[in-house]
């Protein structure tokens, strides 16, 4: 009979170690036939909710009017010792461990402007902007007691209770969510006075192993993890090429393209990239949730380069094909 | 090394390997009932796996039909996508490659063999298609494959080999040396299955040690065919055991025609 295919059953007995009825990794994500370094959102793929980075002027206005979403705007350069970014850790109180929450987000409480007993500002965080107003009362010790609502117009709403201290410039306190049957109901947060400024020179410096938050478990149960890899190259200064890029971890290349949004202050909406630099990361402060007209040429060409090698290597990397 | 004397050119193509007169004792010894219906379940599951495997391939060649010059594997060529003739020598190679995988079915089933002309026209076609489309496009993609010079050095080693055994393959044919165009058809398809070997290898070896992308295809760009030409080789050795090993007096009838090794 047949006796050659002894050899071709062999390696077709290899060939079937793979995994066929894998379905097909994320058929939502885009291909990157459509990804023009423009069109590529931050964050992973993944994530469908992510806020297209070009969206057109006209488009996120439309978007901010929608959904109430405050601009972007610094505060105002003033002798106000109590405006400016309080920047920490937004920390679950109360939770429903049953929807899957977020324990803790950076996040970013802007106050933008005091006048009377008036509060107006901004928080960002885990890719929310949301504004706020609020009053403003003076307490013991030079202390204010502020009480900020947002809108109430989005399911991530609630009001912040909180004590502002111009002199160590902290903000601490709490804050509770309108919907009751959110993940998270009560969170508490002790917040410092931060200053922003996009600087294309800050790197990851050492990461060692980071385990990525939801991350795949191998089969040897190791965690899926962010390397030192990930922060190998500045793709905020300089131009990369595919050798510089070919032979890192998926989860390295999606790192090193938002380090770039990182590094513009983008507050991200993708679990694993939020827990990453919240956490990793020291110098990051979330500011804003559309960084896109503020990205370089070469950070753009370098978003475009990344995505591909991230696309490619979450459909091809383990599997038999391509 | 001529024709054999007393073998009709149909007789001589019905067996793999190919028939030569056997002392009567090892045709006595081959077949008792049990042993042919456990070769029979073997091979029918190695076909099954062997067709499964096709599948999959076929599943890879599709992706490719759009001709986009950003699909799959081209999302990763990009700085050479745009080099003269790339993308024609992608695609030719992409798709006459994989036709070429089909060959084993009729090739080396020795009851297809016994249709007249089948396996002389399949066979040209196995050979032109390589000779002519897979193999030297396979060299041109090679001078530019991913990794470095080691792995553009691996490619291009296979496409030249793959080319070369086809040639030597079809001259013997040619010359009527039945045995050697089966050795080289061996060697020749051992490396048309790299192209299964190769993504198999990739599979088995990410799964175990979960390695950098680019030094897992350096390393299967080399594995993936070395692999194959070893356990050809083996096959080689194990298919022709019985010439290598005549007894005395069949080796005197042989001598005269049949000793060309």
């Amino acid at each position: 009979m047949i006796r050659v295919t002894l050899l071709v059953g062999l390696i077709a007995a290899l060939a079937s170690c793979n995994k066929p009825s894998a379905p097909q990794a994320n058929a939502a994500m885009p291909k990157s036939a459509e990804v023009s370094a423009a069109a590529v959102s931050p964050e992973s793929a993944s994530a469908p909710q992510v806020t297209k980075v070009n969206a057109s002027p006209a488009e996120s206005g439309a978007t901010q009017d929608k959904q109430n979403i405050a601009p972007d705007a610094k505060p105002v350069a003033s002798s106000d010792q109590r405006l400016g970014y309080y920047v920490g850790y937004f920390e679950a109180t109360e939770e429903d461990d049953a929807k899957d929450p977020m324990y803790s987000n950076k996040i970013n409480v802007s106050i933008d402007s005091i006048s009377g007993d008036t509060v107006t500002g901004h928080s960002v965080c885990a890719g929310n902007n949301r504004p706020f107003s609020g009053t403003l009362k003076q307490g013991k010790d030079g202390v204010f007691d502020l009480v900020l609502k947002e809108p109430g117009d989005d399911k991530s709403d609630g009001v912040f209770t909180c004590n502002l201290d111009p002199k160590a410039r902290t903000l601490k306190g709490e804050w509770v969510a309108n919907d009751k049957k959110a993940a998270v109901t009560k969170r508490s947060y002790e917040l410092a006075y931060t200053t922003f400024k996009y600087n294309p020179r800050q790197v990851l410096g050492s990461i060692g192993e980071a385990e990525v938050y939801g991350g795949k478990m191998s089969r040897r149960g190791k965690i899926e993890a962010i390397t030192d890899d990930a922060g190998k190259y500045n793709a905020s200064v300089r131009v990369l090429k595919s050798h510089d890029v070919e032979n890192m971890y998926k989860r390295d290349l999606e790192v090193m393209r938002n380090t770039i949004y990182a590094r513009h202050g983008y507050s991200f909406r993708n679990r694993a990239m939020r827990d990453f630099f919240d956490n990793y990361v020291e110098w990051y402060v979330p500011v804003s949730t559309d960084v896109s007209h503020e990205l370089t040429d070469v950070e753009k060409k370098n978003i475009e380069l990344l995505k591909r090698y991230e696309d490619h290597a979450s459909t091809y990397y383990d599997r038999f094909g391509r | 090394m001529g024709v054999r004397p007393g073998v009709s050119p149909s007789a001589r193509a019905t067996v793999f390997p190919p028939a030569i007169p056997r002392p009567a004792a090892a045709v006595k010894a081959k077949s008792s009932a049990p042993t042919k219906l456990w070769a029979a379940i073997f091979w029918t599951a190695i076909l099954f796996v062997y067709t499964y495997t096709l599948w999959l391939m076929l599943r890879i060649v599709l992706q490719y039909t759009s001709l986009r010059p950003d699909v799959a594997f081209l999302e990763i060529k990009q700085d050479y996508i745009d080099i003269p003739g790339y993308r024609l020598a992608f695609f030719t190679h992409v798709f006459s490659s994989g036709f070429v995988l089909l060959a084993a079915y009729s090739q080396f089933s020795a009851k297809l063999r016994r249709i007249p002309g089948l396996h002389k026209w399949l066979g040209r076609l196995y050979a032109y298609i390589v000779i002519f489309l897979a193999g030297p496009t396979g060299l041109f993609i090679g001078f530019f494959a991913n990794g470095g010079i080691s792995s553009r050095i691996a490619f291009c080693l296979l496409a030249v080999l793959w080319v070369s055994f086809t040639i030597l393959a079809l001259l013997k044919m040619r010359a009527r040396q039945v045995q050697d165009h089966a050795r080289w058809m061996v060697r020749s398809y051992a490396l048309a299955l790299s192209a299964i070997t190769l993504r198999a290898w990739k599979v088995a070896i990410i799964a175990l040690f979960h390695p950098h992308p680019m030094d897992v295809y350096r390393i299967v760009a080399w594995l993936g065919w070395v692999g194959n030409l070893i356990a050809a080789e083996l096959l080689i050795l194990y298919l022709f055991r019985r010439r290598a090993r005549p007894t005395p007096k069949t080796r005197a009838q042989l001598l005269p025609t049949e000793v060309h090794l």
